[in-house]
């Protein structure tokens, strides 16, 4: 179902072609950076710390060296030190350990051997010998008075400090009178929050394949949401030229955000120089869970003031986000995500923390989910003890153009209001709740961004088209490009190819993340497609003996207007393109831009659970989401963004965690222990597009990748509190976890 | 003169002071105005902070962006994504 403000009728934008990469991808065509091999390749493999914090003494690699099969071994002595004020310090100390170990399972020495087998084993020869240090394992071991250091060069972001500290980042957002604001409430609610680190959970897990070359030049091909960034983190890792590094996307099998930052590139690059070989290097699942960045842990204490009438007037709390093993801005970004409600009063600080887990990632709208699960529930609450209807209280303070974030931002033109009222008018929302079960409502708000986008656009000799860009597809943006440059061109969609090119053939784009490519790099393919037609008008002019000024492009043709129209018939793309060696050559045309504007998008999810209150297990029945897309390009793909976002976020809410051992080991670093939502646990998730244009696009696209994972973890969280009576504030909602608040009611 | 808006843990440097009238023709040179009457200022805005004018967010690192004598400038925390 699709809610859409008025807006122009397009041919090809907002249908739902079969996408360009399906038919490869369903049949196992489609190649993976796992399913690489090149002639002469060895296999890697990475020696990981035992321990979660250690200063290295000593490493010994001359057993593993001697061993079968054994070609290289590298260890953080291979690569340059990096001065710490530098912004790739931390992801190369985390690629690889140089004077400590900072979690257990950070990398300390790699091995490229003739199979994996030998070099499995050689990696598990090499002889590290370890100082242990005391680890910090949680917000609050890290926040504790004389805490010892996770990490000696993490200094605190953004603040000019130079001492090593525990604390990533510390902010503060304020506006209106907090005091004033909760002396004049009718009615407070007040709670504290916690969340564990989850895991993306790809289904790839982190691949590449380095080939460097006798000329000291290094071609890569890997698994990424940005390989212009893989070519610029592995050239600074490494201390190399840019121009020395070509990175080929392989197909990506999920990122989520976990695929912004690299891992193996640097590694197998200094392994295949030393080798004179190509090298394959591949995580397992086990090492995806131990060593790659889950969304950071938290610990909201929150506060919210309103009137007896429903008036939200104050906010008030303080926002802890661990960072893992390194500073980062997490708690910033979670506290500026509170962005849905006017609050005239607010006070929120944010404070970001170091330990000694794995080096926190991005991952779906990061920080938002942590907050939206805090503030989400208060504000239902407030609802439950005015008696007002869920949706009408949100209604009453919800956000629109020129309303402040938390940040003091005004926001553009946003469609949250529309987003609330099409959830109001679902079948859902008017369906009776089923007995026995309780619904549960909330909403999501997320940034979007723009930036560095390229793309190139070539029409062949047929008349068909070639869109070329450097957005890694990570959600089915290919299929959003073709269409809109079918669009542009008035050109069947399916006689567009759509690519993603290496870091050689197109120009530089920035990483698919924040929601950006169908927004940004789509920009670059209309302005391409606009600057192809009038490249074609011109020699359409020219075929026809005319002006170019009495050529004008409609329907996907050149129309000659005018007096000189007589006779002349409207020259096909084919036609022109049939022409092009005589009219002046090839017909292609490229696009860069830096894009501003980018929409923030809005959700908002419903859910009716059953809570078997013997056991503590939570049945999702029916689940509705709501979401702005401004416009939905390809809308099977809006809704796969939506029902995907939901997906994730309900396994974040009832059943994900990070366990750890008291050492720092994670205990469940597999599918099999670490819980993931299968289809069997899931209702179908019903969507509803709404559609409000974002005017700084041209066909007013948001992102639409992000919001869809912010609203379930409260959602969820208020259904079982209409189910159950109990308020649920730690993560995982989990059958024993709820079991407990239950017995404890 | 762009009215710069400041989120709060920048406001240290300038006494409390939240909105702020700053001469400059773009974001670089209001930054710059900034760090002279407020030294200590410019780095943070430059490190570590995403720029809207007039309510649009503008790409990380918009230092030539123009801005006007009405421009609305907010300076926030780095935005990025997942």
């Amino acid at each position: 179902m699709t809610d859409t403000e008025a807006r122009p009728t397009y041919k090809y934008v907002g249908t739902r072609p079969i996408r360009h990469d399906g038919l490869d991808k369903v049949t196992g065509k489609a190649r993976f950076a796992a399913d690489l091999n090149m002639t002469g390749q060895l296999r890697a493999a990475i020696t990981r710390s035992p321990h979660a914090h250690a200063r290295i003494v000593s490493i010994d690699t001359s057993a593993a060296e001697a061993m079968p099969g054994v070609k290289a071994v590298v260890t953080g002595a291979d690569f340059p030190e990096i001065d710490i004020a530098d912004a790739i310090h931390d992801e190369a100390v985390n690629n690889i350990a140089r004077d400590e170990v900072l979690y257990n399972g950070h990398a300390v020495a790699a091995v490229a051997a003739t199979t994996l087998a030998q070099a499995r084993a050689a990696a598990a020869a090499v002889k590290v010998e370890y100082e242990e240090l005391p680890a910090i394992l949680s917000i609050d071991e890290a926040i504790a008075d004389g805490a010892p250091l996770a990490n000696p060069t993490t200094r605190t972001l953004f603040t000019g400090d130079t001492e090593p500290s525990n604390f990533a980042s510390i902010g503060q957002f304020e506006r209106g009178d907090v005091e004033a604001g909760f002396a004049a409430a009718d009615v407070i609610v007040e709670r504290e929050f916690t969340t564990v680190p989850v895991h993306q959970g790809y289904i790839e897990p982190h691949a590449c394949v380095a080939d460097c070359g006798q000329d000291g030049k290094a071609s890569i091909w890997a698994s990424s949401q940005g390989h212009f960034a893989v070519r610029s983190k592995t050239a600074a890792i490494l201390g190399w030229s840019t121009d020395r590094i070509k990175v080929t996307p392989a197909e990506i099998g999920g990122g989520f955000g976990g695929k912004t930052t690299i891992y193996l590139e640097p590694i197998a690059v200094r392994l295949s120089q030393k080798a004179g070989r190509p090298v394959k290097l591949a995580m397992t699942r086990e090492e995806v869970l131990r060593a790659t960045g889950p969304a950071p842990a938290s610990k909201i204490s929150l506060k919210i003031g309103a009137t007896n009438d429903g008036e939200l007037t104050t906010l008030a709390g303080t926002m802890y986000y661990s960072n893992g093993s390194t500073k980062g801005f997490s708690a910033l970004t979670g506290a500026m995500s509170v962005a849905s409600y006017k609050f005239p009063n607010l006070e929120l600080h944010a404070i970001g923390t170091v330990d000694n887990t794995p080096k926190s990632a991005a991952y779906r709208a990061p920080s938002a989910p942590q907050a939206a699960f805090a503030v989400e529930t208060l504000v239902d609450e407030i609802a439950q003890q005015l008696g007002m209807d869920p949706i009408e209280l949100r209604l009453r303070n919800a956000v629109v153009e020129g309303d402040p974030t938390a940040m003091g931002m005004p926001h553009p033109k946003i469609g949250f209001i529309e987003t609330l009222e099409a959830i109001k008018s679902s079948d859902h929302y008017n369906s009776p709740v089923p007995e026995g079960a309780g619904r549960g409502f909330a909403t999501g708000f997320w940034f979007n961004i723009g930036e560095q986008s390229s793309a190139t656009v070539n029409l062949n000799e047929d008349g068909t088209a070639t869109v070329i860009t450097g957005s890694p597809d990570i959600g089915g943006s290919r299929a959003s490009m073709a269409l809109m440059a079918a669009e542009e061109l008035g050109l069947d969609v399916h006689r567009i190819t759509p690519i993603v090119a290496d870091t050689e053939s197109v120009g530089f784009t920035d990483i698919t993340e924040g929601s950006r490519a169908t927004f940004a790099t789509g920009m670059a393919v209309v302005n391409a497609c606009r600057e192809l037609i009038e490249k074609m008008k011109e020699r359409a002019a020219v075929i026809r003996g005319v002006d170019v000024d009495q050529v004008a492009w409609i329907g996907g043709a050149a129309v000659i207007e005018g007096p000189a129209s007589e006779g002349n018939e409207p020259l096909t793309i084919a036609d022109i393109t049939a022409q092009a060696k005589m009219t002046g050559g090839p017909l292609t045309a490229t696009a860069s831009l830096n894009a501003a504007g980018a929409g923030p998008s809005f959700a908002a999810h419903l859910a009716d659970v059953k809570v078997d209150e013997e056991t503590g297990q939570v049945t999702i029945l029916r689940y509705t989401t709501a979401q702005d897309a401004g416009t939905a390009i390809h809308p099977a793909y809006v809704e796969g963004q939506m029902q995907g976002g939901s997906a994730q976020g309900i396994g974040w809410a009832l059943n994900e965690e990070y366990i750890f051992d008291a050492s720092g080991e994670m205990e469940n670093a597999s599918f099999l222990d670490y819980r993931m939502p299968v289809a069997s646990d899931l209702p179908m998730i019903e969507t509803i597009i709404v559609e409000v244009p974002n005017p700084s696009h041209p066909y007013g696209v948001r992102g639409v990748g992000e919001t869809g994972i912010v609203p379930p973890i409260p959602t969820l969280a208020n259904a079982i509190a209409a189910a159950t009576g109990v308020r649920m504030t730690d993560l995982p909602m989990s059958p024993p976890n709820v079991l407990k608040k239950i017995n404890e009611k | 003169m762009a009215i710069v808006h400041l989120q709060a843990d920048h406001r240290r440097f300038t006494g409390g002071e939240e909105v702020l009238e700053v001469d400059g023709a773009t974001i670089g040179a209001v930054i710059a105005e900034l760090e002279r009457r407020f030294p200590g200022l410019g780095p943070r805005l430059t490190e570590g902070a995403s720029v809207a004018i007039d309510g649009e967010l503008l790409p990380r690192g918009s230092i030539y962006e123009k801005v006007g004598p009405t421009t609305d400038i907010h300076f926030i925390a780095p935005i990025t994504g997942g």
